[in-house]
């Protein structure tokens, strides 16, 4: 009897809680070789939660409504409703992208280590760096991740660059957002990210294109990162994807110097059953035309340059492999399908000073327009009358317009340069900018501070050509920013003080202090009795 | 990966062309760095020419070995530099971006003979990388080996992390089953060879294996000094110091047998992989050591105290001329305790004595720009001599200026002997920790000769105790092919040994030659 109620109950509350809102997930994968024989694979699952809207800051004083979800991670969307985020973007990344080789990535947040940015609504009650800070503890929680040292020292707000992905919602009162943005490129990403990353998913790792999420495997990746992705899509409602990217080399383990590749090769499982949950289950495989590559089992739905597997109506086990008769030649150019390329440098040696060095590359034969983004810890401080743009030996500073700077305070906030560049076609520039490394406390200097410390990539977005637009001072709106560009980390050396000796007085102190406590503790509570022998029963 | 990018430089106008390949850590943030390289010309007799071939060859086999791993967590950066020095030189200036100084500038403009034309000229890398923190330089001439010796003194005496050495060490022994010795000194493997420095004792003694040992260590020590003192890098690796890159060259002493390529590979993936678990820069203080044996090493307590004791005694010794130029002692006239009487005061000429110094200290920077110009390297017999006399003429025209013969003015010899011993101490201290071997060689070459020097009461003698300080001091100007080469080094290298000598060590012997020809009262 009672078994029956508890039942009767958690389906009442099962449709109760469907009934509230409906939700959807979908997952795919894309699977790309790449012109250097790597693959890349990008995992999407995708949960909507149709119906719903971010939660307005000004309700933050009150209780909020009570949260029912089916397929929607609840702890994610509990921390979203506590901290009213309108908009999220977390990724968890390892390696530096090479643009030059793999072009564009599927998602575009790709810089090294961790990155975290949100847009939330302005409220007096709780201010949003309050509740900035809230969120970058809690996802620290939830992920495993060093988040939580995401704090004012690194915490930003490049509004030129970072542009909502989603709606905004506009609430009664006339709630401004704000962005808040943050790097940590020395997170080190694994499996201790991916676990609560699968947990999340609806199957988890047991069932769908999920499964095939083999820690083993994506983990001797040349490159991997995974992602979160909070938007608010309007009428449609709330919208979560994870994503999980990685760039695998089956050059690598092959003898022959083929470049095959199939699900059980890369990520040593195929699919075994499908996910209940999903609505949709798609992997796509794409390839480029001029070559002809043999795939198994033959695809459902194919174009010249993609093919398309319906996972869930599919004979399963599912493993698509991908063939090519003729041994892996390395192309001797690769030609690149980004309209700029860069790198960035730290030179000098010393401990005190140093000049940070960009090389930029437009491979058009247009003027290409882009906007430059540098964010540095405060102990990085730029010389900025020292920035010099040098075009094959001239300086040609007039590229360099719309510099926007926010001066590094010491010990608390950190710079953010933000300028528009205009690259002539087909040219090579240089820029490069003085730089004096700061003189830290010992008490700042990272456990490991030997290392030196690691610097956050720099953000390059193309602008789109505007054939109406002469004047580089133009207001930057949103719909003209092309893909965003992540240099490599820098790492540098500050002046750091040999922390050996310390180190060993404290070990000898606390040995000493051990020691010592042990032996007076010992003499303390042992209680010393004389005993006195009766020579008598000795006798006997 | 293998984008292999050429590049020239001209130094002494020699243009040459680096190759270079930078494979990228799988999931590394790319901002690390190991550097192998193997230099187009081995180190045999200090880049005589013959080629690195071998040693190329496993740089190349080893480019193609490592790619298969996805272990690595650092860059591989695969240098094949031209020449001995002068083409890692380059790349490591250029891919550090150090400023080529001005210096470098000025004499490629102002030479006009080809021999001191010193311009350099660098492409820039098409291919980046992070920060270097360990690099191996791979020196393999013959067709196979039989030990394999370690060098590691970098320019200026800077020296490697002894961590680093320690490890090759370790895993050459180990994995690779190769013996390791100290250079290329192997008269240590073999115990029924002695020295032949050693000929000179009696048969007995040469052959106790106590004597022996004694002459082997002497002998890695001697060379150590060698190096160091004049700061001579010993191989390609003593270039990367100065950008703080711990880095040691391994070299093949070329043999008939039994070691080849895959010995020399394995030992060099495993040091690779030694150095690729590194979570931070080789730190602990283990960067002064003085190399006695394969597996033997000085630390710096048991080193540093004879240097640092000489200058200290040449300290006391100023300080105690200083004293004695103030206090003049009277025999006590009667048998009244008046102290005061007994001594009495005078006045030092600590200005003139200081001109003085300042005066040889010109001169030695004239000398410094005078021996640097193309017309001195051109005809070095000629001007040589001339130098040295010019050197000469100063302390007996000083010795011509009158000076004060009274009771309450102390005799200018003894204050500038004082000033002078004073400097050279705090010269040997400061030089100690910066390169030991040159502190030990000046406290040599002063200790003794500037305790000593003061005036006679013949004034022959005097004289010829001048001659002999002023030998001592411009004696470096005879020995045409190393002058030559400290200032190759200098101009190229920016090694500090020949601005030193000029500026420093010739002030300092010349202050003794003026002390000795100084009237004596």
């Amino acid at each position: 009897m009672r078994l029956a109620l508890g039942w009767f109950l958690l389906s009442t509350l099962f449709v109760s809680g469907y009934a509230l809102s409906s939700e959807t997930f979908s997952e795919s994968l894309k699977i790309t070789p790449l012109p250097d024989g790597r693959v890349s694979t990008t995992f999407s699952f995708n949960t909507v939660l149709e119906g719903a809207s971010p939660r307005d800051p000004c309700s933050l004083t009150s209780q909020d409504a009570s949260q029912h979800y089916i397929l929607f991670p609840l702890t994610l969307g509990q921390i979203l409703r506590e901290y009213a985020v309108t908009e999220l973007h977390l990724s968890l990344n390892a390696g530096s992208w090479n643009y030059e080789r793999w072009g564009y990535p599927e998602e575009k947040g790709v810089g090294t280590g961790a990155e975290l940015w949100a847009w939330m609504g302005v409220d007096e009650s709780k201010s949003v760096d309050d509740r900035w800070k809230g969120l970058r503890n809690a996802l620290a929680g939830l992920f495993c991740a060093s988040l939580g040292s995401l704090d004012e020292q690194r915490t930003t707000s490049p509004d030129r660059v970072f542009f909502p992905q989603g709606r905004l919602p506009k609430w009664s009162g006339n709630v401004a957002h704000q962005l808040r943005h943050a790097s940590l490129p020395s997170e080190h990403v694994c499996t201790e990210n991916l676990t609560p990353f699968l947990k999340l998913l609806p199957c988890k790792s047991l069932s769908g294109i999920a499964s095939l999420l083999n820690p083993h495997r994506v983990f001797d990746a040349d490159w991997h990162g995974m992602g979160v992705h909070v938007l608010w899509l309007g009428e449609a409602g709330v919208q979560v994807r994870l994503t999980f990217q990685s760039v695998m080399d089956p050059l690598r383990s092959s003898r022959n110097f083929l470049r095959n590749w199939s699900l059980q090769s890369l990520f040593g499982h195929s699919i075994e059953r499908n996910c209940p949950a999903a609505s949709s289950s798609a992997i796509h495989v794409t390839f480029s035309s001029t070559e002809n590559p043999t795939l198994t089992p033959q695809p459902q739905t194919r174009s010249s340059t993609e093919v398309r597997y319906d996972v869930l109506n599919v004979e399963k086990p599912l493993d698509i492999a991908m063939q090519w008769r003729d041994e892996f030649k390395y192309p001797s150019i690769f030609k690149s399908s980004l309209p700029i390329s860069v790198t960035r440098n730290l030179r000098g040696f010393t401990q005190a000073s140093g000049k940070l060095s960009l090389i930029l590359k437009n491979h058009r034969s247009t003027p290409q327009q882009l906007i430059y983004l540098e964010t540095m810890p405060w102990f990085i401080q730029f010389y900025l009358h020292t920035l010099h743009a040098r075009i094959e030996g001239h300086i040609r500073d007039d590229i360099i317009s719309d510099i926007s700077y926010n001066a590094a305070v010491a010990h608390s906030r950190p710079t953010t340069f933000q300028a528009v560049l205009r690259l002539p076609p087909n040219s090579v520039t240089h820029l490069t900018m003085d730089l004096d490394k700061a003189f830290l406390r010992y008490t700042e200097h990272p456990p490991d501070a030997q290392r030196g410390w690691d610097l956050p990539p720099a953000v390059l977005i193309p602008l789109n050509f505007d054939p109406n637009d002469n004047n580089s001072s133009h207001i930057l709106n949103e719909s003209r920013l092309g893909e965003p560009i992540y240099t490599s980390t820098l790492l540098v050396d500050v002046a750091t003080p040999d922390f050996s000796m310390p180190y060993n007085v404290i070990i000898f102190t606390c040995s000493l202090v051990a020691f010592i406590f042990g032996s007076v503790f010992n003499l303390l509570t042992r209680k010393f009795v004389v005993l006195h022998l009766d020579p008598n029963r000795q006798n006997n | 990966m293998h984008l292999n990018r050429t590049w020239s430089t001209e130094v002494k106008n020699i243009a040459g062309t680096n190759a270079y390949g930078v494979l990228a850590s799988p999931r590394g943030p790319r901002n690390e760095a190991i550097v192998i390289s193997a230099s187009w010309l081995s180190r045999t007799g200090e880049g005589d020419g013959t080629l690195n071939l071998r040693g190329v060859s496993t740089v190349l086999a080893l480019a193609r070995f490592l790619k298969n791993y996805s272990l690595w967590a650092k860059d591989l950066v695969f240098v094949v530099s031209d020449g001995y020095l002068d083409g890692m030189h380059a790349w490591l200036n250029v891919y550090h971006g150090a400023q080529l100084s001005s210096r470098y500038w000025l004499a490629g403009k102002k030479s006009t003979s080809d021999r001191t034309s010193t311009d350099l000229k660098a492409e820039p890398l098409e291919l980046t990388s992070g920060v270097i923190w360990t690099a191996l330089s791979i020196d393999y001439p013959g067709h196979s080996f039989s030990h394999l010796g370690l060098f590691f003194e970098g320019l200026n005496g800077r020296l490697p992390n002894q961590d680093l050495m320690n490890c090759v060490q370790r895993i050459s022994r180990g994995t690779g089953g190769v013996p390791v010795t100290v250079y290329d000194h192997l008269e240590w493997q073999d115990p029924a060879t002695s020295p032949s420095e050693l000929s000179f004792l009696p048969s007995p003694l040469r052959h106790y294996p106590g004597v022996q040992d004694f002459a082997h260590r002497a002998k890695i020590i001697a060379r150590h000094i060698g190096y160091q003192a004049r700061g001579r890098a010993s191989g390609v690796h003593g270039l990367y110091h100065k950008f703080r890159i711990d880095a040691i060259t391994v070299f093949a002493i070329p043999a008939t047998g039994p070691h080849g390529f895959h010995a020399l590979g394995r030992i060099v993936e495993s040091s690779l992989r030694t150095m690729n678990n590194l979570l931070e820069r080789l730190h602990a203080s283990f960067f002064f050591f003085i190399i006695t044996a394969p597996d033997r090493f000085m630390k710096i307590g048991s080193y540093l105290p004879s240097a640092i004791l000489i200058s200290v005694a040449m300290m006391f010794r100023g300080l105690q001329c200083w004293v004695d130029a103030r206090w003049h002692t009277d025999q006590p006239r009667s048998e009244k305790r008046d102290y005061s009487t007994w001594f009495s005061t005078k006045s030092r000429p600590v200005v003139p004595a200081l001109a003085a110094m300042l005066l040889t200290h010109l001169l030695g920077a004239i000398l410094f720009f005078a021996s640097r110009s193309s017309w001195f390297l051109g005809d070095q017999k000629l001007y040589a001599p001339t130098f040295a006399l010019a050197i000469l003429t100063v302390p007996f025209a000083l010795s011509q200026i009158p000076h004060p013969r009274d009771e309450i003015t102390a005799p200018f010899w003894l204050v500038l002997k004082a000033f002078n011993l004073c400097f050279a101490s705090t010269v040997i201290s400061t030089i100690t920790i910066l390169n030991f071997s040159l502190a030990a060689l000046l406290a040599v070459t002063l200790g003794f000769p500037l305790t000593l020097s003061g005036p006679s009461d013949s004034k022959l003698l005097s004289r010829l105790k001048c001659l002999f300080y002023v030998f001592l001091a411009s004696a470096w100007l005879f020995l045409h092919q190393e002058t030559r080469e400290a200032i190759w080094n200098w101009e190229i290298l920016s090694v500090w040994f020949a601005p030193f000598v000029c500026l420093i060590y010739t002030p300092l012997v010349l202050q003794a030659a003026i002390v000795c020809v100084l009237p004596c009262s």
